[in-house]
């Protein structure tokens, strides 16, 4: 009877959440002539030629360049923010230096929106020669990753007991060997989560990729709006889904993919407990 | 004796702090110096430093306080929301998600779709004549609300918002959850608490610092919303769902009033700054 | 840190394995207005002028997206960014622009090809900022059937009659639209809206545009144009608290009150209202020209693609009006390549380029010998440069250094009074004292 309830409540959250996404695929299922006359969620004739449309189209815009520059700009941005992030974050809950004035300030780099710094940071990158290339997006992806690197990393490591650290150093462990090799297999879930997080949030951002690159360099998000304007000004629904939908995909691929890891720590932590 | 001495601490930091410095202390010093200067596009290069100008004239600004109430209702809001919906999902479903972890999946999804296209479906999804949520509407109950008038729109994004980043506390709380050791959970049972009371008098308490940190993440990224609102409404009839970041939007790039932008992104700095001052000194507190 | 290992790796094997798809070397590299018609007949263009260019000449084109653009040129610019040679303009953005551009010199023939006036959209204190591309303004696209029916049944005139003495206090009968003033649009959008008139055979007698949105302003703008309104007088007063304004304002407001307009109208922008009209519930629409191959065609709009007739916005009491702006090209300050930019400029300002770029699906405005040329292709050019040059107006101070942002603050301010969050008098107060503040830098 519960477990009848719970599986509704999941149906109901799942569907919920996901609306907006499968509406979305739907839609790139659909061709212009059926949009302006069938707005249900039933396909009447479906179609691929959304898709087609994407994926051939590269002389004028081409998605895998995008993608590819998507890809090398989230993953700089993660991994860099992580290797950043995870030794400060570990001297923080092992120390209490920089919980005082470190922490606060680099969290709130979150509430800050960085578009204030585009314009210096343009000029910046100008002269560094970084403008439109996916080095400099990534580094830009970093700054933007590493305040929620940095929570879940200190939190983690706060959650990590302390006698643990200390028996390795009466074993006569460095600090660096202790961090490297005693915290960093234990709090494994979550670096992983982090980088999850991290590399979705650098692969979704949108205002940096559209300030600092031209075109060599263009991600994902922003080479998607130019398909929104296929004909005359206004969002064609169907292309812009199709794009939308190929857009989410390697995020939302890597996510499921890495979920499996994620539990399968959890799981082990839990029953370690 | 601490884990990590003074020198060391300091030397891993030294990267972290190396790179902001690089990346974020250059821009940082020009947007002070642009805060207090009478600047605009043309005069990048060669700002006039006037004093605390900028200052003023966002602080007496009724559009300001406009889009700060704004931001602040919609980062409490959603935060909340999402916090209580993602705990109880949690919770409830732990069980069922246990056995079948594949089932965390659905739930994930959403974290993984761009705000900003987000935003650009719900203009699909919500649309009277394209989207399917009026066309239902229509079709059983033969009216669809207006669900971007000015009554409405602030419901609405705050929907928007909920539905998209209620997977986020729901994931944080449910690994937090699992992750009570079982002897905690067997203990109370061997008390005879019933599950609600363990709940409330043991299970909660230990996910307290995992429910703080989601709230307090959850609110910010609310507080500083712009990617979906700006795809979805804009600023909104008449400026009325204008957040914090759409208001800096607006002024350094179509009002050109760099200083004045980079003068409210100052102060909100401070400000945040301030309030996560006070609640790391209340933590403290508490710990002794 | 296996996991970080084989990120860094996955890195490195990305960054070696991906050629940087680098611009080849031409010479110059040309910023377009992407994803539309205008860029179709750019390509079209270019790639005649390479056919015949020599090596150190070739254009290469360059595109970024639609959101943000101006936002993004803007930054570029100011930051002297020489990533193009040539960069697009627009009537409303030329003195935002212009400081970081460079006036170039057409030739007599230009005015051959475009006319005067066309010139003139991209002029900025009187000199040339760029070669007139595109031409911007906007069709009353109607329903034919729905208006033959309405006037050809005696029952439904005297229901039209009732609802606009009742809604507009006057005495009006059905007209066949190009004899529109904008009452008796009002009066047919009434008509037709269900809220209204429960025998609607649609569910909307129009749509407004009404989005908080710099763009919706213009479409806005012929209605009080057509009222005798302007944003300034000859002596550089701010005039926006005209009656024509105010008459305009609750024009629309009355409208979207009374259920003519769709009740999302206030976040509706140019794909709303195409999906709007296209679904077949909306009798009339104001809409920008770009939409006229969308809402006529029968594969993407079936439901009023045979029944869709389009006409010059309706008359006030100084006739009709059509705001006009102009998308054109110009010199980049940093360009890298001036000579080979000015001598694509040139040519792109010729008859046989500005033909080409007809034929290639834009929409130059032509003079009238120059358009009879390609009169049997593209008729609707035909209506384009006859609306441009008969109702074609463009604000007093529309392309000051700071119009962008004059549209952006009565779009702030006029869909403040719309949705009923302050007064008008209030709402034209706060725009006449921003445009004051605005014109006079």
């Amino acid at each position: 009877m519960l477990n009848g309830l719970r599986w509704i409540v999941y149906a109901i959250a799942v569907l919920a959440m996901n609306f907006p996404v499968i509406v979305t695929l739907v839609t790139s299922f659909k061709s212009a002539r059926e949009l302006s006359t069938n707005a249900g969620l039933w396909i009447n004739q479906p179609t691929l030629e959304n898709y087609f449309r994407v994926l051939s189209d590269t002389s004028r815009f081409n998605i895998y360049i995008y993608l590819a520059n998507s890809a090398a700009a989230a993953l700089i941005g993660t991994g860099l923010a992580i290797l950043l992030a995870f030794p400060a974050a570990y001297a923080i809950a092992r120390s209490e230096a920089g919980r005082r004035i470190l922490l606060p300030v680099v969290v709130n780099l979150r509430a800050v929106p960085l578009i204030i710094f585009a314009i210096p940071l343009y000029m910046m990158y100008q002269w560094l020669g970084l403008l439109d290339t996916q080095l400099g997006l990534g580094l830009i992806l970093t700054i933007v990753n590493v305040p929620l690197a940095l929570v879940i990393l200190v939190n983690a490591i706060s959650d990590v007991p302390a006698e643990l650290d200390e028996a390795a150093k009466v074993d006569g462990a460095s600090s660096l060997q202790v961090m490297l090799m005693i915290i960093r297999p234990v709090i494994r879930p979550a670096l992983v989560t982090t980088f999850i997080f991290g590399f979705i949030t650098a692969w979704n951002e949108f205002l940096f990729g559209l300030m600092l690159t031209t075109s060599r360099a263009v991600p994902m998000t922003v080479g998607s709006s130019f398909f929104f304007a296929a004909s005359g000004g206004g969002v064609q629904w169907g292309t812009a889904s199709a794009v939308m939908i190929l857009g989410a995909l390697p995020p939302a691929l890597l996510g499921l993919l890495m979920y499996r890891q994620i539990s399968g720590s959890m799981m082990a932590g839990a029953v370690k407990g | 004796m601490a884990i990590v001495n003074r020198a060391e601490g300091r030397l891993y930091f030294t990267p972290l702090v190396g790179f902001l410095l690089l990346f974020l202390g250059f821009p940082a010093i020009v947007n002070l110096v642009y805060s207090v200067s009478t600047v605009n596009f043309e005069t990048l290069r060669s700002p006039t430093i006037t004093g605390f100008g900028n200052y003023l004239s966002v602080l007496g600004d009724r559009e300001f306080w406009r889009s700060v109430s704004f931001s602040m209702r919609f980062g409490i809001v959603t935060a909340l929301a999402e916090c209580l919906i993602g705990l109880f999902l949690a919770i409830f479903l732990a069980p069922l998600l246990a056995r079948r972890s594949v089932l965390m999946a659905p739930l994930m999804l959403p974290l993984m779709v761009a705000p900003a296209m987000v935003g650009l479906m719900y203009r699909l999804v919500l649309h009277e004549f394209a989207g399917p949520v009026p066309y239902y509407l229509f079709e059983w109950f033969g009216d669809s609300p207006a669900f971007l008038d000015v009554n409405n729109a602030f419901r609405t994004l705050v929907v928007v918002e909920v539905l998209q980043w209620t997977p986020f506390a729901f994931l944080l709380f449910y690994m937090a959850y699992v992750a009570i050791p079982l002897d905690v959970r067997e203990a109370a049972a061997l008390d005879g608490a019933t599950s609600f009371k363990a709940l409330w008098w043991i299970e909660l308490p230990l996910m307290l610092p995992t429910l703080t940190i989601a709230f307090f993440i959850r609110f910010i990224d609310g507080f500083r919303v712009f990617d979906n609102v700006y795809a979805l409404t804009g600023s909104g009839a008449g400026g009325s769902t204008t957040s914090l970041s759409i208001y800096i939007y607006h002024a350094f790039f179509k009002q050109g009033a760099i200083g004045k932008a980079v003068a409210a992104s100052v102060l909100l700095f401070l400000a945040s700054l301030v309030v996560l001052c006070v609640l790391n000194w209340l933590a403290g507190l508490r710990r002794r | 840190m296996k996991m970080m290992r084989t990120s860094l790796a996955a890195v490195a094997a990305l960054l070696s394995s991906i050629a940087m798809p680098g611009l080849s070397n031409a010479a110059v590299t040309v910023l377009g207005w992407p994803g539309g018609s205008e860029e179709t007949a750019l390509r079209a263009a270019v790639e005649a002028y390479n056919g015949k260019a020599a090596e150190t000449d070739r254009v290469e084109l360059l595109f970024f997206n639609r959101d943000g653009f101006f936002d993004k040129l803007q930054a570029d610019m100011a930051a002297g960014s020489s990533a193009f040679d040539i960069n697009l303009v627009a009537t409303y953005s030329i003195g935002r622009y212009a400081p970081y551009m460079e006036p170039i010199e057409l030739g007599p023939d230009a005015a051959k090809v475009f006319g005067e006036s066309v010139l003139k959209t991209m002029q900025f204190d009187g000199k040339q900022y760029g070669v007139p591309t595109d031409l911007s303004l906007h069709f009353m696209y109607y329903r034919k059937d729905l208006i033959e029916a309405l006037m050809a049944d005696d029952a439904a005139k005297a229901k039209y009659a009732e609802i606009a003495k009742e809604h507009l206090e006057k005495e009006l009968q059905p007209k066949d639209p190009d004899q529109w003033t904008w009452e008796d649009w009002a009066a047919t959008a009434l008509y037709f809206s269900k809220q209204v008139n429960d025998e609607s055979p649609v569910r909307y007698g129009t749509v407004l545009q009404m989005k908080n949105l710099l763009f919706n302003m213009m479409v806005f703008q012929s209605l009080p144009r057509s009222y005798g309104g302007d944003w300034m007088d000859a002596a550089g007063n701010v005039t926006i608290d005209s009656e024509a304004y105010r008459t305009s304002l609750e024009l629309y407001k009355k409208l979207y009150d009374a259920g003519a307009s769709p009740r999302d109208s206030l976040s509706y922008e140019f794909a709303e209202t195409n999906a709007a009209y296209s679904a077949g519930q909306a009798a009339t629409a104001l809409q920008w020209n770009a939409a006229a191959a969308d809402l006529t065609n029968a594969e993407k709009s079936p439901a009023v693609a045979d029944v869709t007739g389009v006409v010059a916005p309706p008359a006030g009491p100084n006739g009709r009006a059509d705001h006009i702006h102009g998308l054109g090209l110009g010199l980049n300050k940093n360009a890298k390549n001036k000579e080979g930019a000015i001598k694509f400029l040139k040519w792109l300002a010729s008859e046989e380029a500005a033909l080409t770029y007809a034929r290639g699906g834009g929409s130059p405005a032509l003079a009238p010998e120059v358009v009879a040329k390609v009169a049997s292709e593209r008729p609707d050019l035909v209506k384009l440069g006859e609306f441009a040059s008969r109702y074609g107006y463009v604000m007093t101070g529309a392309t000051s250094a700071n119009a962008l942002s004059i549209y952006e603050l009565q779009a702030k301010e006029f869909t403040g009074y719309w949705s009923g969050q302050q007064s008008l008098d209030d709402a034209l107060a706060h725009t006449k004292a921003g445009m004051q503040d605005l014109l006079k830098k």
